[in-house]
C-alpha cells in the first residue's frame, strides 16, 4: 500500500487530540484531504460525517430536467417525462418508431418514421413490444403509461394506506390545533422538516392492533388490499415456475427485480420498464455555525459550485514518499518493459524491513496566497500499560516500535501564485533564511547537525523548496522485532500573515486592530502511514 | 513457416485508406470502407470481406488458421475491436473494444456489445439475432424488431463515409504486390 497522509477531523469532539493510530477504531476520524471541508467562521476542519446535508435540487439523470421540489413528491421521485429504464440491462430506453410492415417485395417502404412507437434499448435490444406496450406518439410517454402504473398493486395499496391514515390524522389534528398550525408553519419555512405530529409518535406506526394510549389515539384496524401470502411472487407459484423452467434466463435476476418497491413476478418476461429515479444535488453546512460549506449550482448540467469551501484551499497538502521504494519501483518498471504480465507478478515486494532505518520525504504544498511557516511535531504515543490478557497471543506490542525524527524548527513555504509569476529559479523562493541557507537551485546537500551531533548529508530537514512546495526529509528507525504498519500522528501547525479583518476571532490574534495584518495560527493533526513492515526473518518468529 | 505473400484483391468501389496495415491474402468486396489505422492480418490463411462492411480505426482482424476467414456483407466493426472468428455472417455489429475469439462463429444480425469479451473455450456458434451485452457478456435473443431501420441506417452510414473519407484521407489504389 502506498504511503499516505490522512487528516484528522475532530468531528465536534471536545478533545482535539486524535486517537492513537494503531487502534483499529481510530480510522474513522482520519480522512484524505480531498474529502474535507473548512469552515471559515469556526476556523475548523469539517468532514463528511459531521456536516449537515440538505437537498439543493432534484434532476433527472437522463434528460437533465430540473424538477421543482413540489412535483417531486407528486411524481414519486421519478422523472415525469419520457425517461425509462430498461428492465433488462438498466440502460435508458429510447422511443423509436416501430418497424413499418414489410411490403411484398421486401423493400423498405417510405414511411419509416411514423407508426406506433415503442421503447427500445440500444444496449441489449430489449423492446417494449415484448410486454405489449406501444405508444401513439413519442412524447408524453409517462402520461400514456399512467393508467398502467395507477393500477399496479403497489400504488393501489399505497393509496389505501393514505386514505386510512388521512382520516385518522385529520381527526387527531383537530384535537391539537395549536401545534398543528405551528408545525405547518415550520414545515413551510424549512424544507425537509415533516409535519410534527405529537400524537403520531404514540401510535403504532402500522396502525395494527390496540393502542395503549388515550382514547383518541385509537385507530381502526387496517386491512390491506391483498393478503401477503397470496400476493404475486410467493410460495406455490414460485415452485411451479421453477419446476417448469427451461432456461436459467427465464428467471429475473435480483438486480432486475429489486428496482421496484413491490414484490413482482420472477419471470424475465414480466419485467416492466421503470421510470428513471431522480437524483439530487446536495448542499452541506457546518454543524456548529450553519454556514454553507458547499453549494452547487442550480443548473443540472453544470458541475461547478457557487460556494466551495474545501479544506485543500486552506490546509497545506502533504504527500509522503519513501525514496527507496520509489527508486525500486522505477527499476522494476524498466526491467519489466519487455516482460509479460505473468512474469511481473512474481517480483519481490519492496518495503521497509524491520531493524533498519529509512528516510522518508514529506512534500508540503501551500494553497494560500500568503507565505506560511510550518512546524511539524510527532505526537508521542503512550504504550498501553494494561496487562495483557491470558490467552491472547503475545504479539510483541500492539504498536510496532519505531522512532521518528523530523525537523523541529519552523520552515516557511512560499505562497501560491500562477505559474507565469515564477520567472526563474531565484523567484521561486521566499524569504531567505539564514538558518537554512538555501541555495538557488534544487536539492541542497548541506551538512547539518542532527541529533547525534555528527555532520553528514542532510536527510532530516528541509530538502528542497520550489514554487509553493517544500520537501522536508525525516527519518524512521524501525525496531528489530517490529510488525504491522508504521503509522504515527503528526501535529502540523502553521502561521500566516493575513490581511483580513477578523475581529471576532480570539486567542489567535496578536492584539492588533482589525485593519493591520495579523498573524494567525492554525494547527491540525494528521496520521502518516508509511506502509507495512516486512519482518526481518521468518525463522526468528517461530518461537 | 513460409513467408507471408501479400495478395490484395480490392474492389474498385471499396474505399481503403492508405494507412491500413494489410498482410497476406485479402479480398475486399464492393462498397466496403476501411478507415485508416485498421489492421487486417491474414497470417496463416486468406481473409475474404464482403460488400458494404465498415471497418473502423484500430480494429484488428486476424486470421491465424489455415482455412479461409469469411466475413459477410454490411457488418460494422467499431473502433478498437479485435476479431478472429473464422466466419461472420451479414449485418452484424461488433462494438467498440470488444473481442471475439477464433472459437466463435457468428451468424447474421448479431450484436456484440461494447467491451464484451466473447472468448469461449470450446467452439461455439452464435445464432442469428444474438445480442451479447454487459460486462459479463450475457446473451439474449433479439426479436429482430427494428432491424429494417438498422439496415437502413447502416447503408446510410456507409454511403456517407464513402463520400467523406476520400476527401480527407489518401486512398490505397490497386492491388498489392
Amino acid at each position: 500500500m502506498a504511503p499516505s497522509v490522512l487528516y484528522h477531523c475532530p468531528c465536534l469532539s471536545t478533545s482535539s487530540v486524535p486517537p492513537p493510530p494503531h487502534l483499529p477504531s481510530s480510522s474513522y476520524s482520519f480522512h484524505p484531504l480531498n474529502t474535507l471541508f473548512f469552515c471559515e467562521e469556526c476556523d475548523a476542519v469539517r468532514c463528511n460525517q459531521c456536516v449537515s446535508v440538505e437537498v439543493s435540487s432534484y434532476y433527472c439523470p437522463n434528460c437533465l430536467f430540473e424538477v421543482p421540489s413540489a412535483s417531486v413528491r407528486a411524481e414519486k421521485n421519478r422523472c415525469a417525462r419520457n425517461c425509462f429504464m430498461c428492465p433488462n440491462c438498466r440502460n435508458t430506453l429510447a422511443a423509436v418508431p416501430a418497424d413499418p410492415p414489410e411490403s411484398s417485395d421486401g423493400r423498405i417502404s417510405g414511411s419509416v418514421n411514423e407508426g406506433p412507437y415503442i421503447l427500445y434499448c440500444n444496449h441489449c435490444r430489449w423492446d417494449s413490444v415484448e410486454i405489449g406496450i406501444t405508444f401513439e406518439k413519442p412524447t408524453g410517454l409517462a402520461a400514456q403509461l399512467q393508467k398502467f402504473e395507477d393500477s399496479a398493486p403497489d400504488s393501489l395499496e399505497f393509496d389505501r394506506l393514505k386514505e386510512h391514515f388521512d382520516a385518522f390524522l385529520r381527526q387527531s389534528a383537530l384535537a391539537a390545533s395549536t401545534t398543528a398550525a405551528a408545525s405547518a408553519a415550520l414545515a413551510r419555512d424549512i424544507p425537509g422538516v415533516g409535519k410534527y405530529n405529537p400524537l403520531a409518535r404514540s401510535t403504532n406506526n402500522r396502525g395494527y392492533g390496540k393502542d395503549k394510549s388515550v382514547n383518541r389515539d385509537e385507530m381502526t384496524e387496517y386491512r390491506s388490499r391483498s393478503e401477503i401470502s397470496q400476493a404475486a411472487g410467493g410460495g406455490e407459484l414460485d415452485v411451479e415456475l421453477m419446476n417448469g423452467l427451461e432456461e436459467v434466463d427465464e428467471v429475473a435476476s435480483l438486480d432486475q427485480r429489486w428496482e421496484s418497491s413491490w414484490v413482482s413476478s420472477m419471470q424475465t418476461k414480466d419485467l416492466k420498464p421503470i421510470r428513471i429515479p431522480l437524483h439530487s444535488k446536495r448542499s452541506k453546512r457546518c454543524p456548529a455555525c450553519t454556514h454553507i460549506l458547499i453549494k452547487p449550482e442550480q443548473k443540472s448540467q453544470s458541475v461547478r459550485y457557487k460556494i466551495k469551501l474545501v479544506a485543500s484551499n486552506y490546509l497545506p497538502g502533504i504527500v509522503v514518499v519513501l525514496p527507496h521504494v520509489r527508486q525500486a519501483k522505477e527499476e522494476l518498471l524498466k526491467r519489466n518493459l519487455g516482460k509479460s504480465v505473468s512474469a511481473q507478478a512474481e517480483e519481490p515486494s519492496v518495503g521497509m524491513v524491520a531493524g533498519r532505518s529509512y528516510e522518508f520525504q514529506l512534500n508540503l504544498t501551500n494553497p494560500l496566497y500568503d507565505p506560511i511557516e510550518v512546524r511539524l511535531s510527532v505526537q508521542r504515543v503512550h504504550v498501553s500499560t494494561a496487562p495483557a490478557k491470558e490467552g491472547v497471543s503475545p504479539e510483541k506490542a500492539k504498536r510496532p516500535p519505531f522512532a521518528i525524527s523530523l525537523p523541529t524548527t519552523k520552515f516557511p513555504i512560499s505562497p501560491f501564485a500562477e505559474a507565469w509569476e515564477y520567472e526563474d529559479d531565484e523567484d521561486m523562493f521566499g524569504v531567505e533564511d539564514d538558518e537554512l541557507g538555501i541555495g538557488p537551485t534544487s536539492a541542497t546537500v548541506k551538512t547539518t547537525k542532527d541529533k547525534d551531533g555528527r555532520a553528514r548529508p542532510k536527510t532530516v530537514g528541509v530538502l528542497e523548496r520550489k514554487a509553493n512546495k517544500t520537501v522536508v526529509g525525516g527519518e524512521i528507525v524501525i525496531g528489530k522485532e517490529a510488525q504491522g504498519s508504521v503509522k504515527f500522528n503528526m501535529l502540523v501547525s502553521y502561521t500566516y500573515r493575513s490581511d483580513d479583518p477578523a475581529p471576532s476571532e480570539s486567542g489567535d490574534m496578536d492584539g492588533h486592530n482589525a485593519r493591520a495584518p495579523e498573524i494567525k495560527t492554525f494547527s491540525f493533526y494528521t496520521v502518516v502511514d508509511l506502509g507495512p513492515i516486512i519482518p526481518r526473518e521468518e525463522v526468528k518468529l517461530d518461537l | 513457416m513460409p513467408p507471408i505473400r501479400d495478395k490484395f484483391t480490392i474492389h474498385s468501389k471499396a474505399v481503403v485508406c492508405q494507412d491500413v496495415e494489410l498482410k497476406g491474402d485479402i479480398t475486399i468486396g464492393a462498397g466496403t470502407i476501411v478507415h485508416p489505422k485498421a489492421t487486417i492480418f491474414a497470417i496463416a490463411g486468406p481473409i475474404v470481406i464482403g460488400s458494404g462492411c465498415i471497418i473502423e480505426e484500430a480494429t484488428i482482424i486476424v486470421n491465424r488458421r489455415k482455412e479461409v476467414m469469411r466475413i459477410g456483407d454490411e457488418n460494422l466493426f467499431e473502433v478498437g475491436c479485435r476479431v478472429e472468428c473464422p466466419s461472420i455472417g451479414d449485418f452484424n455489429t461488433v462494438s467498440a473494444r470488444s473481442r471475439v475469439h477464433h472459437t466463435v462463429r457468428i451468424s447474421n444480425h448479431c450484436v456484440i456489445g461494447v467491451g464484451c469479451l466473447v472468448v469461449p473455450i470450446e467452439d461455439e456458434v452464435l445464432d442469428d439475432f444474438t445480442v451479447v451485452y454487459g460486462p459479463s457478456a450475457e446473451r439474449r435473443k433479439w426479436s429482430g424488431r427494428g432491424k429494417v431501420q438498422e439496415m437502413d441506417l447502416r447503408r446510410k452510414h456507409a454511403e456517407y463515409l464513402r463520400e467523406m473519407i476520400p476527401k480527407f484521407n489518401r486512398l490505397r489504389r490497386g492491388d498489392g504486390v
